[in-house]
């Protein structure tokens, strides 16, 4: 392989009067081959060009998640991203984690992402729903998620945290879903009722951003459905989002077909369709109120004989984590 | 080599943004793609229905790919969360081979065609900038957008998760979306946002979030130069169109984009007429701007 020039445009911040960031980008000159990783590149940068430069690193191996910082436009692990993958015309632009206040170049305070992991509870608790066995399937969803580093990647491109800092966010999610599906904790309903109220598992956008950026595979968006799943199941049922999703079988059983135009109502009751009227007005003004009474589709019985079938007899669908063998 | 397709329009295409289903067929009407009718098709249930009833929102799909299967033919849809469920259950279905036969067990309790695991699940948009032969489009386009800065809006739900859209990402040559845009004679704006979220998902649970998301995305869009936006799903379109005047209320600034489903803006090029593309149902004008290369 034949080593290039690649220029590294990185974000410089400098902390100002208290609160503020001032920014500038900087532009670093460095040779390598393209299966250099960012952060030998950086450090290169910082031992032989510019000692000022401040970034995080640790383990150099995609274990320990210091290293994450938005390289080419998605956040990732400095050690895992090789320049060749990356640069865009022998170009890398590189700034710090978003969501997350800057402290310095591309070191952010990561304080406000912990404090939503240390939110969950994440520790077993004792309590009535403690299994006293446990069998040897028992982990097979538990091990979907611990393969999570708390790197913060999902967090930093989370599109619901970047609009609603309150937002508990992808990695504490699933954090929480490995709670919630241990067969040792005791208190999974009250889990789930915590989780399912304002800035829970409803919130989430379902933009699969977090699945894609996870550099550790651990589909966090795919945890967050099965937490909605699990909590439904339970019958916790009253958030706007619960409401929401449980209209589309209704619907799918009476006629095959959504029903635009009540599904408003059954969502946010009578009292939030009133206060949602700017949107209706603005439909309306434009034809676009949906029939009350959609046709129904062909063959809509099979629908039915098919729900009752699985209501009679369910089939677990779950994905399931392979089962761990040493290497 | 003629190009038909089992058409799966989508809920909202039959409700609320009938004018991309008119934009779709008229688009496929010039360019000799059959769109053939599914009249058994139901609801693919979204992501809704793989929280409450994981197991029936699998037998949905599979009911719906059975369809298609029954037909001979592939699913093509223009909404982008269906195309993302109905890749997603295709995906499971045909890797896993105990679960289709579970499935299939329902289905044909049911008195359902079990399904074979042979059809893909396409998006309009790929279909025309991969499989329509690009002289025969370009042919076709006869109004270009003469250098129109076009924002491409790309849709979460026909790009991710990577896992299943390996095949359609899987090219160097950018997204679809851009790549028609400059086959239709536009420059596609480069701006932060293109590939994030219109919010449609949680629109009635996080008003004030989704109104955030919309006007940034503008916003960004606006900020880049874009005179005009285009998105590939029929959701994204509800929320950077109608939601849009809202949104602007939110933030306190005027945004003004035009907003409209990809197959209008083709469908104008081509010159086919704004009434039968549903222009008017629009909820940002974007006649000042399309007259201003005489597209309108």
């Amino acid at each position: 392989m034949t080593s290039q020039t690649y220029t590294f445009r990185i974000q410089r911040n400098m902390p100002g009067q208290v609160g503020t960031v001032q920014s500038h980008w900087q532009e670093y000159k460095v040779e390598a081959e393209p299966n250099t990783t960012i952060l030998t590149l950086l450090e290169t940068i910082k031992g032989g060009q510019d000692g000022t430069l401040t970034f995080r690193q640790s383990c150099r191996s995609a274990i320990c998640g210091s290293c994450a910082i938005n390289i080419g436009g998605r956040t990732r692990l400095a050690c895992k991203t090789h320049v060749g993958a990356v640069a865009k015309d022998g170009v890398v632009e590189i700034s710090p984690q978003k969501n997350q206040p800057v402290l310095r170049d591309l070191a952010i305070d990561i304080r406000p992402f912990f404090s939503r992991v240390h939110g969950i509870k994440p520790y077993l608790q004792d309590g009535p729903e403690r299994a006293g066995k446990v069998t040897s399937t028992a982990y097979d969803q538990v091990n979907h998620v611990t393969q999570c580093i708390m790197c913060g990647c999902c967090y930093s491109e989370c599109t619901m945290a970047e609009v609603n800092p309150k937002f508990i966010g992808p990695a504490a999610l699933a954090k929480a879903f490995r709670f919630v599906s241990d067969p040792r904790e005791g208190l999974k309903t009250e889990r789930l009722q915590d989780l399912a109220s304002p800035n829970g598992i409803w919130s989430c956008t379902r933009c699969t951003l977090c699945v894609d950026v996870c550099p550790k595979e651990v589909a966090p968006m795919e945890a967050i459905v099965k937490l909605r799943t699990r909590g439904l199941n339970k019958g916790i049922n009253t958030s706007a989002g619960a409401k929401h999703a449980l209209a589309f079988h209704t619907d799918i059983k009476q006629t095959g077909q959504l029903n635009e135009f009540t599904l408003m109502m059954r969502t946010l009751g009578i009292v939030g369709s009133l206060m949602e009227t700017g949107m209706a007005i603005h439909l309306a003004k434009k034809g676009k109120i949906p029939s009350p009474f959609p046709h129904s589709v062909t063959g809509v019985d099979e629908l039915r004989r098919m729900y009752e079938s699985l209501e009679r007899s369910p089939i677990d669908v779950e994905t399931k984590a392979k089962e761990a063998v040493p290497e | 080599m003629t190009l038909e397709y089992a058409y799966y329009p989508g809920c909202a295409a039959k409700q609320i943004q009938r004018e991309a289903d008119w934009a779709a067929r008229a688009v496929c009407q010039e360019l000799g793609i059959g769109l053939l009718a599914m009249p058994r098709a139901s609801c693919c249930g979204a992501v809704s229905l793989r929280e409450t009833k994981p197991a029936f929102a699998l037998a949905v799909a599979a009911r719906i790919l059975s369809e298609a299967e029954a037909m001979g033919k592939d699913l093509v849809t223009i909404c982008n969360t269906c195309l993302q469920t109905l890749t997603h259950a295709n995906y499971r279905l045909s890797n896993e081979p105990e679960l289709l036969e579970k499935i299939n067990a329902v289905l044909a309790e049911s008195g359902v065609r079990p399904y074979g695991g042979t059809i893909k699940v396409r998006h309009l948009l790929w279909v025309v900038t991969d499989l329509v032969d690009s002289r025969t489009l370009k042919a076709k386009i006869t109004h270009p957008l003469k250098g129109l800065r076009v924002a491409a809006f790309l849709g979460c739900h026909s790009i991710r998760p990577e896992e299943i859209f390996n095949h359609a990402s899987n090219t160097n040559e950018g997204p679809h979306l851009e790549r028609l845009i400059q086959l239709m004679g536009g420059v596609a704006v480069d701006y932060v946002g293109k590939d994030r979220c219109c919010g449609f998902h949680v629109m009635l649970s996080d008003k004030h979030e989704v109104h955030t998301m919309a006007a940034k995305n503008c916003l960004s869009a606006k900020d880049a130069g874009a005179q005009v936006m285009i998105t590939p799903c029929t959701l994204c379109d509800m929320i950077m169109g109608s939601v849009q005047p809202i949104a602007e209320k939110t933030v306190q600034r005027t945004i003004n984009l035009p907003e409209m489903n990809f197959a209008q803006l083709l469908g104008l090029t081509m010159g086919i007429s704004k009434e039968r593309l549903g222009i008017s149902r629009l909820h940002i004008d974007p006649v000042p701007v399309l007259s201003s290369i005489g597209l309108a």
